[in-house]
C-alpha cells in the first residue's frame, strides 16, 4: 500500500515537473521527492517482513540499502541543484525527471522479491541513467551514453537468458513464479548444469550494474562523464542494486549443489576485478576514472568476501555501506574540484590545498577512507576478510589481493598528493574557475565521519541488521 | 511445421552473419520476425488466446515491421549501405558461424532435458553466438545494433522453452523489444551518427 503511494507520488512529481517547466517549481519538487523518499525509507522499517503489491518485500537487505540510498540521494539532490543551477529550464527539468526515475527504479529493485520484477527495474535504471549521463550534451557524454545503453542492454539481455535458464530448471517442480523464495525451494533438486549457466549469465548480465569484471567498463565511462552528483549515485546506489541482485540470486541458489562452485567463481571474478582496477589505476590520468576503478576494486573485494563465506559476509555488507558513503562523498567533491581548478585531469590539476583547503582536506580524508587505511571503517572490513582468508588457508588469494591492494594504494596516494600539494604539470584549457563555499563540503565530512566512527564503534542495531541480512541469505 | 520454421530461422541467421549489406540485414530481421510469429503460434498452444495474440502481434509489429523500418530510415539518413571494409570478411564469418553452430549443437545436446525442446535450444544458442559474433567482428555502430537485435531474438527463442508455463517471461521479452525501440529511436534520434566507427574519446 505504502509502496503503491510512493510509486504514484514519484510519477506525479515527474508529471508536475513536465507540466510547470519552471526551475523554481522543479527545485521545490525535487526537494519534496527527497523528503518523501526519506520518509518512505524510515517508515518502511515499521513494515519489516511484510510483502507489498505481491512482488515487493520489506526485508533487512532491501531496507538497509533503501535507507542508505535516501541519505545519499539527499546529498545528491543538494549538490545536483548546485550543478544544474545555470542550466536552461529544459535541461534542468530533464535532469530532475531522470533523477526521480532512477531513484524510484533503484528503490523498486531493492524491494523486489521476484527476479523478473527486479530485472524490469534494472532495465528501467538503464533508461533513466542514460538521460543523466547525457546531461552535458558533449561529444564525450554522447559516447559514454551510447556505450552505457549498448552494454547495459546486452547485459540485461544476457541476464534475461540467465533468468530463462532458472525458469527451465523450475519446469515441472510445481513452482510457476520466479520469486526468490520459489527459486530457493526449487534449487536443491534442480539440474546443476542449468543452474551454473543461469548463475553465469545473471552474474555477467547484472555485472554491468555492479560494475564488476568483466562488465565494469560500462560504469567507468559513465562515471567519468556523468555530472558528479550522478556519478555519486551511479557508483553507490546503482552499484548496490547490482549487488543486491547478485546477493539474492546467490542466496537463492546457495542450497543447491553448485554452492561451492559459485564461491569459486566469485573469488576468481573478485581477483580479476582487483587486477583490472590496479592495472588501470596505475596509469589513470583522470581523477573520476580513478574513482570509478576504485569502485571496481571495492566490488572485487565484496565478491571475494561473498565467495569466502563465514564472517566475510558480514564484512561484505558493512563494506558496501561504508563504500557508498565514501564514494558518494568523493564524487561530490569532484564537482567542487572541477569548479575550483577547471579540470579533473591529473596533469592539469595541482595546488588544491592552496586554492580550496576544505576540498583538499575532503580529498585527503576521503582517499584515506577509500584506501581502507586506519581509521577508515573499511580497514575493519578488510581485516575481517583477510582474517577469514587466513582461516581458510587461501594463501594465493591473500598474497595476490594484498599485492594488488598495495598497488592501488600507491597509485591513489601519488595522484591525490599531486593534486593537493604539487603544481599542475600543464595548464588547464578551462579558465572558468569559481570560488566555492566551504559549507558545500559539509555532507562529505559527515559521510566520512560516519565511516571513521564505524571503524571503532558499530551500533548494536546496525550489527543486528547486518547479521539478519547474512542469516536471511541461507 | 515447427521444425521447418526453426531450420528456416537458422538459415536466416547464417545469412545474417555473412552478409555485408545493411538493407539485407534489415530484410533478414523482418523475415526473422515473421518466422518467430509462426513459431509462437505453433509452440505456445497452452496460452490463452489474448496472451497469444499479444505475443504474436508483438513479433509481427515490432520485430517484422517497426525495427526493420527504423533500420531502413537510419540507412537512408546516413547513406551507409555496406559494412566497414575492416570488418571480418564473409568467408571467415562463415567459418566462425559454422563453428558456432557446431558448438550450439554440442551445448544443446549436453543440456538435453526431456522437458525442453533440443531443437529450440540449438537454435537459441546459435542465434546468441551469431549476435555476439556480429557485435565483436564488425566496426560500425549500426552493426553492433544489429548484433544486439539478433541477440534479442535469441532470448525470445529461449523464452519459448518455458512460454507455456510462464507466459509472463514472454511478455518480459516483449518489454525488451520495446526497450530496443526506445534505444534506437531515442538514441539515433539524437546526435550519434551510426556510421562512425571510432568511439575513442573515453580511454585511460
Amino acid at each position: 500500500m505504502y509502496l503503491n503511494s510512493f510509486f504514484i507520488f514519484s510519477v506525479l512529481l515527474s508529471v508536475l515537473i513536465l507540466l510547470f517547466r519552471n526551475k523554481s517549481v522543479t527545485k521545490f519538487i525535487i526537494i519534496t521527492y527527497g523528503l518523501i523518499h526519506l520518509a518512505f525509507s524510515i517508515h518502511s522499517w515499521t513494515n519489516l517482513g511484510k510483502t507489498d503489491l505481491g512482488y515487493f518485500t520489506y526485508d533487512h537487505t532491501a531496507l538497509t540499502f533503501l535507507t542508505l540510498l535516501s541519505v545519499i540521494v539527499a546529498a545528491v539532490i543538494w549538490h545536483g541543484l548546485i550543478y544544474v543551477a545555470e542550466d536552461d529550464a529544459r535541461k534542468y527539468n530533464i535532469y530532475h525527471i531522470s533523477l526521480i526515475a532512477l531513484v524510484t527504479s533503484i528503490s523498486g529493485a531493492y524491494l523486489s522479491n521476484n527476479l523478473v520484477a527486479l530485472w524490469i527495474f534494472a532495465e528501467a535504471t538503464t533508461l533513466a541513467v542514460a538521460g543523466l549521463i547525457y546531461h552535458d550534451r558533449t561529444v564525450s557524454s554522447l559516447e559514454a551514453t551510447w556505450k552505457y545503453i549498448f552494454l547495459s542492454s546486452v547485459g540485461v539481455a544476457i541476464a534475461f537468458i540467465g533468468i530463462l535458464f532458472i525458469s527451465m530448471t523450475m519446469k515441472g517442480s510445481g513452482f510457476v513464479d520466479l520469486s526468490f523464495a520459489s527459486i530457493s525451494a526449487a534449487s536443491p533438486n534442480a539440474n546443476p548444469l542449468y543452474l551454473k549457466i543461469a548463475f553465469l549469465f545473471i552474474f555477467v548480465g547484472f555485472g554491468t550494474k555492479m560494475e564488476i569484471f568483466p562488465m565494469h567498463t560500462v560504469g567507468i565511462d559513465a562515471n567519468s562523464v556523468a555530472p558528479s552528483p550522478i556519478g555519486a549515485l551511479i557508483s553507490t546506489g546503482l552499484v548496490n542494486m547490482g549487488f543486491v541482485t547478485l546477493f539474492r540470486v546467490y542466496g537463492s541458489l546457495s542450497d543447491s549443489v553448485i554452492s561451492a562452485w559459485m564461491n569459486r567463481i566469485l573469488i576468481i571474478v573478485g581477483l580479476l576485478s582487483l587486477l583490472t582496477a590496479a592495472g588501470y589505476m596505475l596509469k589513470a590520468k583522470h581523477l573520476k576514472r580513478m574513482l570509478a576503478y576504485s569502485t571496481l576494486e571495492n566490488m572485487g573485494l565484496v565478491s571475494i568476501a561473498l565467495g569466502i563465506g563465514g564472517r566475510s559476509h558480514y564484512a561484505a555488507i558493512l563494506l558496501l555501506i561504508m563504500h557508498s558513503l565514501i564514494k558518494s562523498g568523493l564524487f561530490l567533491q569532484m564537482n567542487q574540484l572541477y569548479r575550483a581548478l577547471g579540470t579533473v585531469k591529473l596533469d592539469e590539476s595541482g595546488r588544491y590545498l592552496k586554492i580550496f583547503p576544505a576540498g583538499a582536506v575532503v580529498l585527503i580524508v576521503g582517499s584515506i577512507c577509500v584506501m581502507a587505511l586506519p581509521p577508515s571503517g573499511l580497514f575493519y572490513t578488510e581485516l575481517i576478510i583477510f582474517r577469514e582468508l587466513v582461516r581458510g588457508g587461501n594463501w594465493f588469494v591473500i598474497i595476490t589481493s594484498a599485492f594488488l591492494l598495495c598497488c592501488i594504494i600507491y597509485a591513489m596516494t601519488v595522484r591525490i598528493m599531486h593534486v593537493v600539494f604539487s603544481p599542475a604539470r600543464s595548464e588547464s584549457t578551462n579558465i572558468t574557475k569559481e570560488k566555492i563555499s566551504p559549507w558545500e563540503t559539509l555532507s562529505q565530512f559527515l559521510f566520512f565521519a560516519v565511516v571513521i566512527i564505524l571503524c571503532f564503534y558499530q551500533p548494536p542495531y546496525l550489527k543486528d541488521v547486518i547479521n539478519q541480512i547474512v542469516e536471511n541469505l541461507f | 511445421m515447427i521444425n521447418y520454421l526453426t531450420v528456416l530461422f537458422s538459415i536466416s541467421v547464417v545469412y545474417l552473419a555473412v552478409t555485408e549489406r545493411y538493407r539485407v540485414y534489415s530484410r533478414l530481421l523482418a523475415i526473422q520476425g515473421i518466422i518467430l510469429f509462426g513459431i509462437t503460434f505453433a509452440e505456445l498452444t497452452d496460452l490463452k488466446w489474448y496472451t497469444l495474440l499479444f505475443v504474436a502481434s508483438e513479433t509481427l509489429i515490432f520485430k517484422a515491421l517497426v525495427v526493420p523500418y527504423m533500420l531502413n530510415r537510419i540507412i537512408l539518413r546516413t547513406n551507409v549501405f555496406k559494412v566497414h571494409t575492416n570488418a571480418l570478411s564473409g568467408f571467415y564469418s562463415l567459418i566462425l558461424i559454422i563453428l558456432s553452430l557446431l558448438a550450439s549443437i554440442f551445448m544443446a545436446n549436453t543440456l538435453k532435458n526431456p522437458q525442453i525442446n533440443t531443437v529450440f535450444f540449438t537454435i537459441a544458442f546459435f542465434t546468441l553466438f551469431a549476435g555476439l559474433i556480429i557485435i565483436v567482428t564488425h566496426k560500425l555502430i549500426i552493426s553492433h545494433l544489429i548484433g544486439f537485435l539478433v541477440l534479442e531474438n535469441s532470448s525470445f527463442i529461449f523464452s519459448m522453452a518455458v512460454g507455456n508455463e510462464m507466459p509472463m517471461l514472454i511478455n518480459i521479452g516483449i518489454l525488451l523489444d520495446i526497450f530496443v525501440g526506445v534505444l534506437i529511436l531515442g538514441f539515433f534520434g539524437m546526435k550519434l551518427k551510426p556510421n562512425i566507427n571510432e568511439l575513442s574519446l573515453l580511454k585511460d
